[in-house]
């Protein structure tokens, strides 16, 4: 549906040129939630820039619905991104117009006769809950409310896919989760690609199905977001995701451990089997939680626990390779046998 | 220095002629103005680099001409339109006349305020605009147009108020007004009188236009 190939966006400034996307290749599925997350600087919102031409490749290819969009301009190009929605950290609605009128705006862009702009601002208000702010100015709006008027501009016609630039960072973490099950409510119903850049691994965790880490304007890391939480593969995706999950144990707990302290993971079902219960019952050895959560993406439970096992180093080794066949991923981070 | 009653009582009829006069030249030149300095100061800004329209060439050849009238003394463009405008209003002398000089150089000056004023709206509209697939008349009309009328209002108010002062060079070649009145009857001839009541004049049409400037351009505003 999205594909970019060997994809390099270039600066020139005073001082010499600055890479900011840096040979990238990406598949976008449709109808996906796709997020990809990096430090500001990582070249994230020049490639999604560069998705929809706001910002001119320096080299590659980029294929949106089977069109090269490097290939287009003027007024196919303009047609092109008819098809394509984008909504913005700060919203950019057009201050002296009412909510009604800038949606009407990208309305007109597509030619849409004028009864009919109308009916269908009236329809995308009420698919973003707004609406009675039809003749309000955005200046009278919230955060939330001034992003759901530019999701209702970005849907007017009916796009493809959606591009999310950082859609969320402007606020606050309630209005954030109701703007993201918006994007998923929206993505199911009209199978709607969505793309999405942000610094927040939550906002992955909550609705993306796949997604990709930036660093460098290169991409160092992609696939599943289950898989990427289970098993990460880069320091820099490790990192990101300790903003979500994070296993901080006071040192003087950790200290005054004398077994051997584990990190055990689960992924999907095997989470809910109490494989814990079962291992501390079967061995002769006594456990103890430290740490430990069980995170829900895409619906799928990830469990990860931090424990310290006491017993002798043969039940602790029994005990080990009891979880791992029952599926568990067994790391040990102290004292290790 | 004094003032007499009686002596402005008997000029009065000169004055409110000039006041006809200066109204007249400003109304003119100030429509002149917008009609071309407008679309001028859209192109201005629409042709620079990274916006929808980037023209180089365009923009640096209209930035060119404008700087160029921009920095011809008033008193000598008067002077050296002398034949533009025998052509178009048929006669060097008046205030129709004067209104020649006045538009073309009420025409750059308003230019440059208007893309001043486009340049101050905010980038990530107009590239919203851009994304959503809008033509580029549909951005100028509906995104920077709106987005700056208030800062636009503004300028108006700028731009008349320079015309108030221009006008007054007008009485060099018969423009009339209140300013050449002050000139004539309280400069050359040191007539009090007339010189007080002429500056009053001035001093409450350019307050009158500030604060009218001012209201309306906060009125239209709905940030």
């Amino acid at each position: 549906m999205i594909h970019i190939k060997n994809l390099s966006k270039v600066y020139k400034t005073k001082k010499g040129t600055v890479s900011g996307v840096d040979n990238v290749s990406l598949t976008i599925n449709e109808g996906e939630i796709f997020g990809i997350v990096g430090y500001s600087g990582a070249g994230k919102s020049s490639l999604i820039r560069c998705m929809n031409l706001l910002e001119q490749p320096t080299s590659g290819e980029i294929e949106v619905n089977g069109l090269d969009l490097t290939k287009l301009s003027g007024e196919k190009l303009r047609k092109a991104r008819l098809k394509m929605g984008m909504i913005f950290q700060h919203f950019h609605l057009i201050s002296q117009k009412t909510v009604g009128e800038n949606i009407a705006f990208a309305l007109k862009a597509a030619n849409t006769p004028g009864k009919r702009i109308n009916e269908r601002v009236e329809e995308l208000l009420e698919m973003v809950s707004l609406s009675d702010k039809k003749d309000v100015f955005p200046a009278q709006l919230s955060g939330g409310q001034k992003q759901r008027v530019g999701i209702a501009r970005a849907l007017a016609n009916n796009p493809s896919v959606l591009l999310c630039d950082e859609a969320t960072s402007a606020l606050d973490p309630n209005t954030t989760l109701s703007i993201l099950r918006l994007l998923k409510k929206i993505n199911r119903e009209f199978n709607i690609t969505i793309v999405l850049i942000t610094h927040e691994m939550n906002v992955v965790k909550e609705i993306c199905d796949r997604m990709a880490v930036m660093q460098d304007g290169k991409v160092v890391e992609h696939g599943e977001v289950y898989d990427i939480f289970s098993d990460p593969q880069t320091e820099l995706t490790k990192e990101f995701i300790t903003s979500v999950v994070s296993f901080d144990v006071p040192k003087p707990i950790l200290d005054a451990c004398t077994g051997r302290i584990l990190k055990v993971l689960f992924r999907g079902d095997v989470a809910g089997e109490g494989v814990i219960t079962d291992t501390v019952q079967q061995f002769n050895i006594k456990g103890n939680f430290l740490h430990g959560s069980i995170e829900y993406i895409q619906e799928r439970p990830l469990g990860l626990f931090l424990m310290e096992l006491k017993g002798t180093d043969d039940d602790i080794y029994q005990a080990i390779s009891y979880m791992e066949k029952r599926g568990a991923r067994v790391e040990v981070i102290e004292n290790g046998i | 220095m004094e003032f007499d009653v009686q002596h402005m009582i008997e000029l009065w009829p000169e004055i409110t002629k000039a006041f006809g006069q200066t109204l007249y030249m400003i109304g003119i030149s100030l429509s002149v103005a917008i009609i071309i300095g407008l679309p001028l100061g859209i192109l201005l800004f629409v042709t620079d680099k990274g916006l929808f329209l980037e023209n180089r060439f365009v923009k640096s050849t209209f930035g060119f001409v404008v700087n160029m009238v921009r920095s011809i003394p008033f008193i000598i463009l008067l002077v050296a339109l002398f034949p533009l405008t025998q052509i178009i209003v048929g006669t060097t002398v008046g205030p129709l006349a004067a209104s020649v000089a006045l538009s073309v150089a009420a025409i750059p000056f308003f230019a440059r305020i208007v893309e001043t004023s486009l340049r101050e709206i905010d980038k990530g509209v107009i590239e919203a605009a851009v994304a959503v697939g809008a033509t580029p008349w549909m951005i100028i009309k509906d995104v920077l147009l709106p987005e700056a009328k208030s800062s636009i209002v503004q300028g108006i108010t700028l731009t008349i108020i320079s015309l108030v002062a221009y006008s007054a060079m007008a009485g060099i070649i018969g423009g009339g007004g209140i300013g050449d009145l002050a000139i004539r009857f309280g400069y050359y001839r040191y007539d009090d009188t007339i010189m007080i009541v002429t500056v009053v004049i001035l001093i409450i049409l350019v307050q009158l236009i500030q604060q009218i400037g001012d209201w309306t351009s906060k009125a239209i505003d709905k940030r």
